[in-house]
């Protein structure tokens, strides 16, 4: 077994671009097969961050280090291959090819050979729910499959970390508490870590061990659930000061 | 694959060793090089398939691995005696090694930036192939072919003369022309073909799942210059000289890529079919103005240059896209 | 050493001249990010049609400018109408192609009008000022590259005030940043357009006719001055106008140099080598901000 500290350790990440700091100091860890929700009001810099752990953007300062290597100026796929996968805010699916080709592209990330990475992707498939879509192109399908079609190529390259990026947007209420249940069945049966960024409070909330909170590029609370929605500068962040200041 | 497709092929197979047989008895050799050039050319788009169509980047620029395969195999001939085919494969390695370092360090730039690149490339070539001495320069490199005893030392050296030469060189270049087709579908049915086709959807989600686009890309090209090495042997052995100016020539990179783009891009059968219409077009139109003033002045180029356009104005996948043709595809 | 010190001097008033040549496509074409490996074949046009007037009509290429620039202006609005503007919603790739066909067909066309000889605009204003030569701290400047240089910057500072200053171009801008936003506003996108490829392709185009007094005419002469544009624009970073007059009297320099140390069939190879090197080290160029 590896170290037994954190899969994941920010540390101090500070990210500009140009006059603006997306990212400022912003410190946090992930313990193997945490489900950490990653909050924040928009612009906070949580897509960014993310952007700093998948390798496709490097800090300006402080490190990244997943699994006790230094990432921080890793390439995306080097980091893919050592085990973070992600999904994007804007879902990007291979569109010109089939579900089960954008699949078997993940699986291709462990083996050579493409008969295995076939099967792999079918069981994958079958796991997250798309089997029977697999002949189907990626432009053709719904949004909402065109979500779990990411999830389902991210857990092909047989990650530790998932990084979940607004997986619930944009998605009905059915569909986002099947997508929910979802996340809840990789948790339990892959063991992963996740990171969750989410705009829904109710699908956060209940699915976290811990919530971190970012506003305006920095690191505000880091804590259970139930601390965090009392927490006064959290209410502050996303209401406006006034109404921090009641109680 | 299906019954219907296996028996298309071997038909096609057939009528493509056939065709020049029929011909070869009235005498004119004329439609045996037109074959000819159109499984070069075929060749060659297969070839560019690989950067351009499947890895999505625009290579202006692959004549030069054309000229290197050229040079080597007859720089081995001209000292060593070598045959063609040892230099072919000699002319292969020494493409693909000089591809991979000029190539990888580029990867890093996108869309018409890399194009450009390899305009850039193409043009600091020109000049290299002028003045250097290993080479003869512009002076061209003749290739010595001793006539050949029997058919296989013919065979072994590529040497015919006479009214055999067209018909064995379309042979050759139909053999050369399958065996790009086999690598092209094993390539298609493999982790490379995979990967190739994510950089071309989407590169940014493509390395999110673990795949280094440099290497892929530069693998990509790395199997156009193969292609093209093996096209420029066969070409400077049937011109029995190598000259700087007729290798580094645009037309052999252009007219694959169009031959490709016309008959549907990133498709296995694209190139054959585009250099099918486009090559008659050419030598129906240098046959009907002949020798006349507007002989050799490039109007092939301009029709082409209009198709092109067309092409990309309103049906940008191709012909093998178009509806009715759903029964040549494969996907 | 007066040898280099007159080299960079050529350079720099050669500079002057690619600056023109580059400004069209760091700012029309940078700010539509609409692709034209044919931008070159405008310049191309330029240069026939310079060629053209002076040995039929016998005009000077200071004349032909204006009837030449009209031309390709018009040619640069027929291609965005009926090429462009179809393929400019979709793949990147789609207009490479296009603009490669255009590329082929105006090459072509050039050469089924007037073979591929290489030709020479004689007898021009300019060449008869050149007996005439300023002499700088030892330094000689020919007066002929010096007025076209001085001509050249003169329509490269109109083009950035047309488009920093005036209504149209400030229409250009805010449509390349939101069409949507800028179609609410009255502009409409696809005039807007045809208006900018007409203006870029033009100014290449004129570029083409005062090129014409200095370099021979012959129409595989595009491509390279393609190239020299996107390495200019590559080394200057899109849309940055100093940046783009920077980098062209920099490559005017570089190329000029090269030629004292080295062949001139390397004469290009330099610069070309420099779009490369810039590619690797330093792809958002010296000035441009990525």
């Amino acid at each position: 077994m590896a170290s037994a500290g954190p899969l994941l350790r920010v540390e101090r990440c500070t990210k500009q671009f140009g006059g603006l700091t997306a990212n400022r100091d912003v410190s946090l860890e992930i313990a193997p097969g945490e489900i950490v929700g990653l909050i924040g009001p928009n612009g906070a810099g949580k897509t960014t961050l993310f952007n700093c752990i998948s390798g496709h953007y490097h800090p300006d300062q402080g490190r990244i280090v997943f699994d006790g290597h230094d990432v921080s100026r890793a390439r995306p796929d080097r980091i893919c291959h050592r085990g973070v996968a992600r999904t994007w805010q804007i879902v990007r699916a291979f569109g010109r090819m089939t579900v089960l080709d954008n699949v078997i592209c993940g699986a291709l990330t462990r083996t050579n050979s493409l008969a295995r990475a076939e099967s792999r992707a079918l069981a994958i498939l079958e796991f997250t729910g798309l089997r029977g879509k697999e002949r189907e192109m990626a432009a053709a399908l719904t949004l909402a499959d065109k979500k779990r079609l990411e999830i389902t190529r991210a857990l092909a390259t047989e990650p530790r970390l998932l990084l979940l990026d607004e997986a619930m947007s944009g998605l009905t209420p059915t569909e986002t508490t099947a997508a929910v249940e979802l996340v809840r069945r990789v948790h339990a049966d892959m063991h992963l870590a996740i990171c969750v960024v989410e705009h829904v409070m109710e699908v956060v909330m209940p699915l976290s061990h811990r919530v971190v909170v970012l506003d305006h590029g920095e690191k505000i609370a880091d804590g259970r659930p139930e601390a965090i929605v009392r927490d006064p500068q959290v209410i502050a962040a996303y209401l406006g000061e006034p109404h921090g200041q009641r109680d | 694959m299906a019954a219907s497709k296996r028996i298309a092929l071997a038909v096609g197979l057939l009528v493509a060793l056939a065709y020049p047989l029929v011909i070869q008895a009235t005498g004119y050799t004329y439609f045996q090089t037109v074959g000819f050039l159109v499984f070069i050319y075929a060749m060659l788009g297969v070839g560019w398939n690989f950067i351009g169509g499947w890895a999505g980047q625009f290579d202006f620029g692959p004549c030069i691995f054309f000229a290197t395969g050229a040079y080597t195999a007859a720089l081995a001939t001209v000292h060593w005696g070598w045959s063609p085919w040892l230099g072919m494969l000699g002319g292969i390695v020494v493409s693909m090694v000089i591809c991979a370092v000029i190539t990888f360090p580029v990867t890093r730039l996108r869309g018409h930036y890399f194009a450009i690149a390899t305009v850039a490339m193409w043009m600091i070539a020109q000049p290299i192939g002028a003045t250097w001495e290993l080479i003869n320069g512009s002076r061209g490199l003749f290739i010595p072919l001793a006539p050949a005893k029997s058919t296989g030392e013919a065979i072994w050296h590529l040497a015919w003369g006479g009214r055999s030469k067209a018909l064995a060189y379309y042979y050759v270049a139909l053999l050369l022309f399958v065996l790009s087709m086999y690598l092209a579908h094993r390539v298609d049915r493999s982790k490379l073909g995979y990967y190739f086709r994510a950089i071309r959807d989407d590169q940014e989600g493509a390395e999110a799942i673990g795949i280094d686009s440099r290497v892929y890309k530069t693998a990509a090209r790395c199997l156009e210059a193969a292609v093209f090495a093996a096209g420029g042997v066969l070409y400077g052995f049937w011109a029995l000289a190598v000259f700087p100016d007729q290798v580094l020539e645009m037309n052999w990179s252009v007219l694959p890529m169009i031959s490709t783009v016309l008959g549907g891009i990133g498709r296995l059968w694209g190139p054959l079919l585009g250099a099918l219409i486009l090559i008659p077009i050419s030598q129906g139109m240098s046959a009907t103005l002949g020798a006349g003033p507007l002989a050799g002045r490039g109007l092939d180029v301009i029709v082409y240059g209009i198709i092109i356009m067309v092409v990309a104005a309103f049906r940008p996948s191709g012909l093998l896209s178009l509806p009715w043709a759903r029964w040549f595809r494969r996907g | 050493m007066t040898e280099l010190a007159q080299a960079v001097v050529n350079g720099l008033q050669m500079g002057l001249l690619y600056a023109l040549v580059a400004v069209g496509l760091a700012i029309i074409w940078g700010l539509m990010e609409m692709v034209n490996f044919a931008h070159g074949e405008f310049m191309m046009l330029g240069m026939f049609g310079a060629w053209w007037l002076s040995s039929t009509l016998g005009w000077d290429p200071l004349v032909a400018m204006v009837p030449v620039a009209l031309a390709i202006y018009a040619l640069g609005v027929l291609t965005y109408s009926q090429l462009m503007r179809r393929v400019q919603r979709g793949d990147a790739f789609a207009q490479i192609f296009a603009t490669v066909g255009l590329l082929l067909f105006l090459q072509n066309g050039v050469v089924a009008l007037f073979t591929s000889d290489y030709r020479f605009v004689s007898d021009t204003v300019l060449s008869h000022l050149s007996g005439v030569q300023l002499s700088v701290l030892g330094i000689k400047l020919g007066v002929p590259l010096l007025v076209a240089g001085l001509l050249a910057f003169a329509l490269f500072i109109g083009l950035y005030l047309l488009v920093d200053r005036t209504e149209f171009g400030l229409a250009l801008q805010a449509t390349s940043e939101d069409r949507d936003a800028a179609m609410l506003m009255g502009i409409r996108p696809q005039k807007m357009f045809a208006v900018a490829w007409g203006l870029g392709a033009a100014l290449v185009g004129i570029a083409g006719v005062i090129l014409a007094n200095f370099f021979s005419v012959y129409p595989q002469v595009g491509l390279s001055f393609t190239v020299l544009a996107y390495a200019i624009v590559a080394l200057g970073g899109f849309g940055s106008i100093l940046g783009t007059l920077c980098a062209a009297l920099l490559v005017g320099v570089v190329q000029s140099v090269t030629v004292v140390y080295l062949p001139p069939a390397f004469k290009d190879a330099f610069v070309f080598g420099s779009y490369l090197l810039i590619g690797l080290f330093r792809p958002q160029g010296l000035f441009g901000r990525f």
